[in-house]
């Protein structure tokens, strides 16, 4: 069983990325061996409001067994409630946060009043570090990767909430690692010569799912980083699957 | 199917020098079905723009992996172009006969653009040998990267000297700009080495410059064979066009079996 906790409908600027109904999608997923994916919509980065992006998604995903929705609140927004609210309605399991993409800082006020109302909720979080590598990303899109001193103070304080830091790079994992723990990551834009292997090192495999980012990489040569990691079956069971079932409540 | 890695780098800033490492690294490539990996050398462990005595370090211990895993590395004699044809000359021609080196390897030395390449050129066609030059695309360097080429740079040296076969390192990196400045010059190879494997570009590759240009590479350490195999057997290419990339191309390029 493999779940993949970071793909995406809709389509990203600048790029010959494939725009993929969710039928596709799953299709194409399969064709890598990925049973299950938690799906967002590339809309809630670029639109001025994330919730017609969310509404497509939510449509698109109700129909698959294979696809769990994970729609993006976007903070810099006066409705965020209203936007967490629908959220909750529609029965999502977890929500995403593009502080790059949408113009805040995780040290913003807001971000405060969120998690206390997030807390309210059984939403779990993820927080997406990065969608492409600022060294090879087009130049008309300058966005840059989340500050890694805002991702440490945000850990710090909120140190009862365990998130998972979706598009995190390795030295920042190494960095994070050293004091906080309430984290998990996907290892999409982890890469050395043996990633995962090291990463079970660092954090455990409990703390580690698979992630793709797709369509933006490459769906196969991700799936095959963990596939071919020389770790436990237990481990190769955690992050292949279990670890997401747990934070993703998948039946 | 058999794969040669045109881009690696066993030794990393001074890091996987010892026998017990390279032999690990010899098992890691063939248990990926890595037949052979061209080996670059420590190119940066002085910084980018080495001197003469500096070059003859890091190339002497590439000879050296060689010469331990004769039977899997291959070596490219590592350059500063800047330092003149006569050091130029001289240093070729040391790691071609006591190396066999099969190739020349260029960093950020210089940009591939600026004169002091003719004295690459000419190393090429003397010891009839391929170069690899760091490409790189410009959109989003930054000050003090001047030096790293590129991929307008690197299609220049190579219409100033169409009888010299060059890779032009890292797709990811040059991008689909890159493609395009390497199209129409069948001189130049693209190899698919390092950066994350943004999808769809080895198909664009292909589809510009023919499967008979692209080449399989990593950036080991930096980068990872699964990832790397994984993304070129996941693009919607032949068999056929796989294998030239894995392996055909770079087997012909370099003259290995």
């Amino acid at each position: 069983m493999l779940i993949d906790t970071n793909v995406n409908l809709g389509s990203w600027p600048f790029t010959f990325a494939p725009n993929r109904t969710a039928a596709q999608l799953t299709k194409h997923l399969a064709g890598s061996g990925i049973n299950h994916a938690i799906v967002s919509h590339f809309g809630a980065a670029f639109q001025p409001d994330p919730m017609p992006s969310n509404r497509e998604l939510l449509a698109a995903t109700q129909k698959s067994s294979a696809l769990t929705p994970l729609p993006v609140i976007n903070l810099r927004l006066a409705n965020w409630r209203d936007q967490l609210a629908e959220c909750v309605t529609a029965k999502a399991t977890a929500v995403k946060l593009l502080p790059a993409n949408n113009n805040y800082s995780l040290r913003d006020k807001v971000v405060g009043e969120f998690m206390t109302a997030l807390s309210e909720t059984k939403l779990n979080l993820v927080i997406n570090m990065r969608y492409e590598d600022e060294r090879h990303r087009y130049f008309a899109l300058d966005i840059k990767g989340l500050p890694l001193a805002d991702v440490k103070l945000f850990l710090k304080r909120n140190p009862k909430v365990h998130v998972l830091l979706a598009g995190i790079m390795i030295p920042e994992v190494r960095e994070l690692a050293k004091k906080s723990k309430n984290f998990s990551i996907d290892i999409s834009y982890c890469e050395w010569i043996n990633s995962v292997e090291d990463l079970v090192k660092l954090l455990s495999a409990k703390r580690i799912m698979l992630g793709t980012c797709t369509p933006l990489l490459s769906t196969r040569g991700e799936v095959d980083k963990l596939r071919f990691s020389k770790i436990t079956k237990k481990a190769m069971e955690q992050i292949s699957s279990t670890n997401a079932q747990k934070f993703f409540n998948l039946q | 199917m058999r794969i040669i890695d045109v881009h690696t780098h066993p030794v990393f800033f001074t890091k996987g020098r010892k026998k017990s490492e390279l032999q690990k690294l010899v098992t890691h490539g063939k248990s990926h079905g890595v037949e052979r990996m061209i080996v670059l050398g420590d190119v940066l462990q002085y910084g980018g723009t080495p001197d003469a005595e500096q070059l003859r370090l890091i190339n002497d211990e590439t000879g050296n992996i060689q010469k331990m895993f004769p039977h899997y590395f291959v070596g490219f004699c590592y350059l500063n172009p800047n330092l003149g044809e006569k050091a130029v000359m001289e240093e070729v021609s040391r790691c071609v006969t006591n190396y066999n080196a099969k190739g020349i390897k260029l960093e950020i030395a210089n940009n591939a653009s600026q004169p002091c390449m003719r004295h690459v050129a000419k190393a090429c066609r003397e010891f009839n040998i391929p170069v690899l030059q760091h490409s790189w695309s410009n959109s989003n360097f930054r000050p003090g990267m001047e030096n790293h080429s590129d991929p307008d740079d690197t299609a220049r040296f190579a219409r100033r000297n169409p009888d010299v076969k060059i890779i032009m390192a890292h797709l990811v990196g040059i991008g689909y700009r890159g493609v395009i400045a390497a199209k129409g010059l069948d001189n130049i190879y693209v190899d698919i080495s390092g950066a994350f494997p943004e999808d769809g570009l080895i198909e664009y590759a292909v589809e510009h410059l023919g499967s008979d240009h692209v080449l399989y590479g990593t950036d080991i350490p930096i980068r990872q064979s699964a990832v790397k195999i994984g993304a070129v057997l996941g693009a919607k290419l032949t068999n056929a066009d796989r294998q030239k990339i894995f392996f055909d191309n770079t087997a012909q390029l370099l003259n290995l079996n």
